[in-house]
């Protein structure tokens, strides 16, 4: 099986050959993997030299973190890849946003009104979570609509509370 | 005399100081919120009693509620911990009232030092320096507190009058910008302490948090345990902690002298039991009172660690009314201690809490590292407390073995299930105004980013991305096997959907 990896700007090409072996680039190399205790915590001897690492998925990306770095990771296989180049058409600068809630918590107020037009950076939702509040901002200047919440109202994460469009 | 002692807290402070009850060889009772039921202070306490809902104002700080267990359970004294009522002169008084002890300061001292205003104007009058501001002047209005602003001069902070913790507190720069985060900082302060009131303090440049812990007996013994480094802050939250001070340094002198100074502000409000004295300390090593904090600090620890004396066991013993055991002559400061909080914050998103359970940690050991926590596997961390989850301290004979062995511990440190901001700490770490210990009150949110601390780093990219892919290999490969299974019974959907259930 084969796949590319893409992390920043660099792209490896990796190759599973069979379970003790993988082909990094066109190198070699002895893999010996294991998840500790049935946990997103993987132990990886490459070689003969040991790491540690923490991973786990967060949206399209694998979050590495190793050695007090963490590193998003777009994994692909060919075909995968192939078909995200051909769907990259450019999306609209002017998409509706919908604010999302970034972690669970208590709507303290909403400072702006339906309909209302409202700058980039204008304070759209206090939410209060850990015991602090915190101001959620517009992205984009634009208009207030179809709001979701009111002030009191229990949020879970990633709940929509507004739109802005 | 007590022998049953209540603790009106939960977390990692609920659980270290029923520890110490413990080594005493006292009862405990734990109260808890229908939240923490499963919280381990529970499991440690010999006794635990429900609260109420989990807001913290349903439960935690149900004042009522918690005098009215300790009388049902028997308990003869309250240790508040601290945040929730462990600075509220009217519960202390209330437990006085209801005849149980409160491991902690007198009413009046909380009430003195509490309304931090006041606090300023006592310990001024004790010959200790303030920092500019509208202090003694009680609870003012907004237009008041704007015209005095320029009198104080930008830039300057509102602080919450009942505050801490950094909750109520804003940074202003202008007068334009203040009626805003007036109205900002005073429904922060309403919200977390109950109490809106704020006043006004010059915001000092290039200054450092320096701390000194102090124990006070019945007997009119006051002695100080040195100082606390404690400028690596974020938003006026502290992050890590470090005793000694890499600033105070090798000036004994300048050691000696706050530690005197806090001694005399104490004493000037007849101190008892633990408390910090907190002050700011400029380039040119002049201080100032900044607030004395009337409980047990988070960052108690890493003056345990180099002075050797348990704390929350002397804040005990001088509720009982014994004797200090040491005199200032024979406390010592050995070697270096470095605490770093630990708190579910996603660094790489702006340290926004993070909440879930926790499905695994994997816990640093070996010599020199302690770890005060109330999670473990299996635990849920509620958007209802605050976010820190764990405090990872340990000890080295120079503060460069303190460093190396913070960041082998911090490497060990695994919690799996929610973000940490563990990063954050390696970075650190790793920072060379960190090492070399110039940083001030500013340092992390002018100086500091995730993005640029990890740039200059020597990265393995290749590794993790190896990592990766292996990972989603092997996930892809059990989704196949999975499917292959069901040839024979289910249909192919009901596979998808059951792995599906089971990826959530």
């Amino acid at each position: 099986m084969r796949y590319i990896a893409t992390i920043g700007k660099h792209q490896y090409l990796i190759e599973i050959v069979d379970e003790h072996n993988i082909l990094v680039d066109g190198v070699t190399y002895r893999v010996d993997f294991e998840s500790i205790s049935e946990q997103p915590v993987y132990s990886l001897l490459l070689d003969g030299q040991s790491f540690e690492s923490y991973v786990y998925p967060d949206e399209d990306y694998w979050q590495v973190l190793l050695r007090g770095v963490l590193y998003p990771a777009l994994i692909e296989d060919e075909r995968e890849k192939r078909l995200r180049s051909s769907a990259r058409s450019s999306i609209s600068e002017r998409e509706e946003y919908h604010m999302k809630a970034p972690m669970p918590g208590l709507v303290v107020s909403l400072p702006v009104m339906e309909g209302q037009a409202v700058a980039k950076g204008d304070v759209l939702v206090i939410l209060e979570s850990m015991k602090m509040q915190n101001e959620l901002k517009s992205p984009r200047a634009g208009t207030v609509a179809r709001m979701r919440v009111k002030a009191g109202d229990s949020v879970e994460l990633k709940q929509t509370l507004l739109s802005v469009i | 005399m007590f022998n049953k002692v209540l603790i009106a807290n939960r977390g990692e402070i609920a659980v270290r100081i029923i520890r110490a009850c413990r080594e005493l060889g006292m009862q405990t009772v734990a109260v808890y919120s229908e939240a923490d039921r499963q919280a381990l202070h529970i499991r440690y306490a010999d006794e635990a009693y429900l609260l109420g809902p989990a807001p913290s104002r349903e439960s935690y700080l149900r004042g009522d509620k918690i005098i009215d267990i300790a009388r049902k359970s028997g308990a003869k004294a309250i240790h508040p911990g601290y945040g929730f009522l462990a600075e509220r002169a009217d519960f202390a008084q209330a437990c006085l009232d209801a005849k149980l002890a409160f491991i902690g300061p007198k009413p009046s001292s909380i009430a003195a030092m509490g309304d931090k205003a006041v606090a300023r104007a006592m310990v001024a009058r004790a010959g200790v320096p303030v920092v500019l501001g509208t202090e003694g002047e009680g609870s003012l209005r907004d237009e008041e507190l704007l015209g005095m602003a320029s009198q104080i001069g930008f830039p300057l902070l509102i602080k919450a009058t009942a505050g801490g913790g950094g909750k109520g507190m804003r940074e202003v720069h202008n007068l334009e910008a203040m009626p805003a985060l007036l109205l900002s900082a005073r429904r922060e302060a309403e919200s977390s302490f109950g109490d809106g009131n704020v006043y006004l303090e010059k915001l000092l440049e290039g200054v450092r948090h320096i701390e000194i812990q102090i124990l006070a007996d019945t007997h009119g013994n006051v002695i100080h345990l040195g100082e606390r480094e404690c400028s690596i802050q974020r938003r006026h939250q502290k992050l890590l902690e470090e005793s000694p001070s890499p600033f105070v340094g090798e000036d004994e002198e300048l050691r000696q002298n706050i530690g005197h100074v806090a001694v005399r502000a104490a004493r000037a409000v007849g101190y008892v039991n633990a408390g910090t004295i907190e002050f700011l300390v400029d380039k040119d090593k002049n201080y100032y009172f900044l607030e004395m904090n009337t409980r047990l600090q988070v960052e108690h620890t890493v003056t345990e660690m180099v002075t050797g004396v348990d704390i929350v066991k002397e804040q005990i013993r001088i509720a009982r009314g014994r004797q200090l055991r040491y005199t200032q002559d024979n406390v010592h400061q050995n070697g270096w201690a470095i605490e770093c909080r630990i708190n579910a914050e996603d660094p790489y998103y702006n340290f926004m809490p993070s909440t879930g359970m926790i499905s695994n940690i994997l816990l640093p050991t070996g010599p020199g590292v302690r770890v005060d926590t109330g999670v473990y596997p299996g635990f849920e961390i509620f958007p209802y407390y605050d976010s820190l989850i764990s405090k990872l301290i340990v000890w080295g004979e120079v503060r460069a073995e303190a460093i190396m062995r913070m960041r082998r511990a911090l490497e060990e440190y695994k919690i799996v299930g929610v973000r940490t901001n563990i990063p954050f700490h390696q970075n650190l770490m790793d920072s060379t105004r960190f090492l070399a210990g110039q940083y001030d009150t500013r340092f992390v949110e002018e100086r500091f980013s995730m993005e640029s601390a990890e740039e200059g780093k020597d990265t393995l990219p290749q590794i993790a991305a190896i990592l990766a892919t292996l990972v989603a290999h092997q996930q892809t490969q059990r989704a196949a096997h999975i499917i292959q299974r069901n040839e024979r019974d289910t249909s192919n959907w009901k596979w998808i959907s059951r792995w599906e259930r089971m990826q959530r």
